[in-house]
């Protein structure tokens, strides 16, 4: 596997938010703004680089039995010292992310690479790989951000986009905004893959319990029945 | 029996490392972050006192109140004689949480800045009370006037859709001015400033 795939997967192919559907805890409560979204994705970063780091350098002198213990303290040291360092010299973003940033401790995402990746490859792969994927959580985060601090109070990055006549849509920067626009671009997200997909001939990357016709909801009332359905079908609905 | 050791010897070797590390960037970090709080502090205190030129956060008075912890207050002076004073008070009835103020008034007992200093509000409606419009309408006024907003037949414009985060700020810092009046005596005139002398204490207050 090539370096490059490796970096790039965190955008597209497994990007830990709109196609693994990991840590969505920071994604939903800290998007209120693009600022708060770029803060949290970066601290993020930080942390799964560094941990990425350490447990591949230490990857063969865990038993296999302690390795989770392991993989949290080495992960919570990391999230410790995100949250000194902000606090000293970024006091105002460690005020709006507030608790979110000691949580950094239990995203999935960072215990998942440990697991999944960091545990099995070399330390340059790793590095990759935490890059790849942090950044990948940090643009995905920037998105929704900015797209409901852009709804919800007329800016983006704190920059006036909307004139002043503009009446903000509080619902965006309100906890059911995060949700609906969560599922939006997930939704339009799966929507561009099943075109690229078809269009280069392979199958499309969405894993069968993000696939709308897999539903409850979807089988129940629109579908009638539990037979499945191929993912191209649900698209058509 | 054995491989327990192996797996308490790896995880304790870890956790001492990590502990080593966080001492390290803890010992490194403790005077940026007591920087950032003090200054956080001192923002609001500057933004809120009349023109000062010593160090508010060195020079204060603290009140022991009935029932609740005590209160410190930040003395302004300028030339060695008090300009005026900033305090927090704090409103438990906003909409959700306590919304912490600061306040500064001058001698007399006027309010010369209103600064939220901590809030839970809802973003859009109740959060509006940190912006300047609805602040600076604190300003310059005293116990003489109507602490209450319009809706409630005072002076005071309530922010659209946060009737009760509006009339929660105000009513606190009414109960600032109460408090401030009450124990005027204690904290103009028990002040000792350090650079200029106990002599010129309480001038400020003529």
């Amino acid at each position: 596997m090539s370096a490059g795939r490796e970096f790039l997967k965190g955008f597209w192919s497994e990007n830990p938010i709109f196609r693994l559907v990991l840590g969505l805890c920071p994604t939903l409560a800290v998007t209120t703004t693009a600022e708060n979204g770029f803060g949290m994705g970066i601290a993020s970063t930080f942390v799964l680089v560094c941990s990425n780091t350490v447990i591949s350098l230490i990857r063969n002198f865990i038993p296999k039995k302690i390795r989770i213990p392991a993989f949290i303290v080495t992960i919570a040291t990391f999230v410790t010292i995100v949250d000194l360092v902000m606090n000293g010299y970024f006091h105002a973003l460690h005020k709006s992310l507030g608790l979110f940033i000691p949580l950094i401790v239990v995203n999935c995402i960072i215990l998942g690479r440990a697991e999944a990746f960091a545990s099995k490859n070399s330390v340059l792969l790793s590095v990759i790989d935490g890059f790849g994927m942090g950044l990948g959580f940090t643009f995905s985060l920037i998105v929704i951000g900015a797209i409901r601090e852009l709804l919800g109070n007329g800016t983006v990055f704190d920059v006036q986009v909307f004139g002043d006549s503009y009446y903000p849509l509080l619902l965006m920067v309100l906890p059911p905004g995060a949700f609906i626009v969560l599922g939006i671009l997930l939704g339009l997200m799966n929507r561009a893959e099943i075109r690229l997909a078809e269009r280069a001939g392979r199958s499309p990357l969405i894993r069968k319990e993000h696939d709308c016709s897999n539903c409850t909801i979807h089988r129940n009332w629109f579908a009638g029945g539990d037979e499945e359905r191929p993912v191209r079908a649900a698209a058509e609905d | 029996m054995k491989e327990i050791f192996r797996l308490c010897f790896v995880l304790t070797v870890i956790s001492a490392v990590s502990a080593g590390v966080l001492a390290f960037v803890n010992q490194k970090t403790k005077e940026p972050i007591e920087n950032s709080f003090r200054e956080e502090k001192m923002k609001a205190v500057r933004a809120v006192l009349p023109e000062f030129d010593n160090e508010p956060d060195k020079d204060t008075v603290t009140l022991e109140l009935e029932n609740q912890a005590p209160l410190t207050l930040y003395i302004g002076r300028k030339g060695g004689s008090i300009v005026g004073a900033a305090f927090p008070v704090t409103a438990p009835d906003g909409y959700s949480g306590d919304i912490e103020i600061m306040v500064g008034v001058d001698t007399a007992g006027v309010v010369r800045g209103v600064e939220i200093l901590r809030h839970l509000e809802t973003p859009g409606l109740g959060a509006k009370i940190v912006e300047a419009g609805f602040r600076e309408q604190f300003e310059n006024m005293d116990l003489e006037d109507k602490w209450a907003v319009e809706k409630d037949g005072g002076g005071i414009k309530q922010i659209t859709g946060a009737t009760i985060s509006s009339r929660a700020v105000t009513h606190a810092i009414a109960r600032g001015l109460e408090l401030f009046r009450d124990r005027k005596d204690e904290i103009l005139g028990y002040v000792e400033d350090p650079e200029s002398g106990a002599g010129k204490t309480g001038e400020g207050s003529q």
